[in-house]
């Protein structure tokens, strides 16, 4: 799944962004039925719930609203929306860090289940076998729990370039970070996400 | 884990797989219908700017909308009237009805005689 932020082209970005500074309710409107899936897509895997999720994706577009004044125009405004989006995630899991809650991560419930049918290799879609069938669901659940306890700084890269497909740029330009550093932080992400899972297996997978 | 259950090596591939491929097939799930997030913004940044945006002129007022009350009652006392007017000529008159009782036969109550026994003495002279 490819998808980007820029959802606007540049000419017609400047006028609807003019529109939103006059706090044109029709032009909101049409942001948030432009951004509301992917943000809910990303906000959903930041935080592992999809009632969270979707408080959250709600909270994103009120910034939005509130904060449009300050947005200078250097990035995208989906760049901008999903910058939002991101230090929301990662400022609502130090917030459930620090009161030590233990989150419930749903992301394999309900019609994500359904979905994971179709889903290949090591997760439990493709297999036939009833023990295959159980040890790719556990796969599932391993990668879901070591996603869930990483930290929120590199499961924002991993997110962002492995699931959303991002540019380095543009995560980039979500995160504040330089390319390289982008570079750095999500090879470590997915070293630290296969050392995780390795671990849970109990087993070393070549 | 024995041979059984170990995964097959597109599996392991995938896993290793540094692009993420394992990661996209656990998470890039179809998460199903999207709620509806447009309602709850709206909602939001109306009590939030106290009805200065998105108002729809009641829920975020700060006094009883007392003349919305008044007018509705207005409203629907005409509405009565109105139906009351309209149904009124097809009402007609009342069937009349003879209300007067019907005559009473007053019949003199018998008295009851006991019927001489047969065994009883005979009061012959």
């Amino acid at each position: 799944m490819a998808s980007s932020p820029a959802l606007i082209p540049d000419d017609a970005e400047a006028r609807f962004v003019h529109r939103l500074r006059q706090r044109d309710e029709q032009a909101f409107n049409e942001l948030v039925l432009a951004f509301e899936e992917r943000i809910f897509r990303l906000v959903w895997r930041m935080v592992g719930r999809r009632d969270e999720a979707e408080d959250m994706t709600q909270e994103v577009f009120v910034q939005v609203f509130k904060a449009i004044d300050q947005f200078r125009g250097d990035s995208k405004l989906g760049t901008w929306v999903y910058r939002i989006a991101v230090n929301l995630c990662k400022n609502r899991a130090k917030y459930h860090s620090r009161r030590h809650r233990d989150g419930h991560y749903d992301l394999e419930g309900s019609e994500a289940r359904a979905t994971h049918e179709r889903a290949e290799g090591l997760t439990s879609g493709e297999t036939s076998r009833p023990d295959h069938l159980v040890l790719g669901y556990q796969v599932e659940q391993i990668v879901q729990m070591c996603l869930r306890d990483m930290d929120p700084d590199f499961r924002e890269v991993l997110v962002l370039r492995d699931v959303e497909c991002l540019s380095y740029e543009e995560i980039g330009a979500i995160t504040g970070l330089p390319e390289g550093t982008v570079k750095s932080r999500l090879h470590r992400a997915r070293a630290t996400l296969q050392a995780a899972v390795e671990s849970s297996l109990g087993e070393t997978i070549r | 884990m024995n041979a059984e259950s170990t995964p097959s090596s597109s599996d392991e591939r995938r896993l290793s797989n540094p692009d993420g491929a394992l990661l996209r097939s656990v998470l890039d799930a179809d998460i199903g219908q999207v709620p509806d997030v447009l309602d709850g913004v709206q909602r939001r940044i109306r009590q939030r700017s106290a009805g200065r945006f998105y108002a729809d002129g009641w829920s975020t007022s700060r006094h009883a909308p007392t003349s919305v009350y008044l007018l509705t009652a207005l409203f629907m006392l005409a509405i009565c009237a109105l139906t009351y007017a309209i149904l009124r000529p097809f009402a007609g008159q009342p069937a009349e009805t003879d209300l007067t009782p019907a005559p009473v036969e007053v019949l003199a109550p018998q008295l009851h005689r006991p019927e001489a026994s047969p065994s009883a003495p005979s009061s012959t002279p």
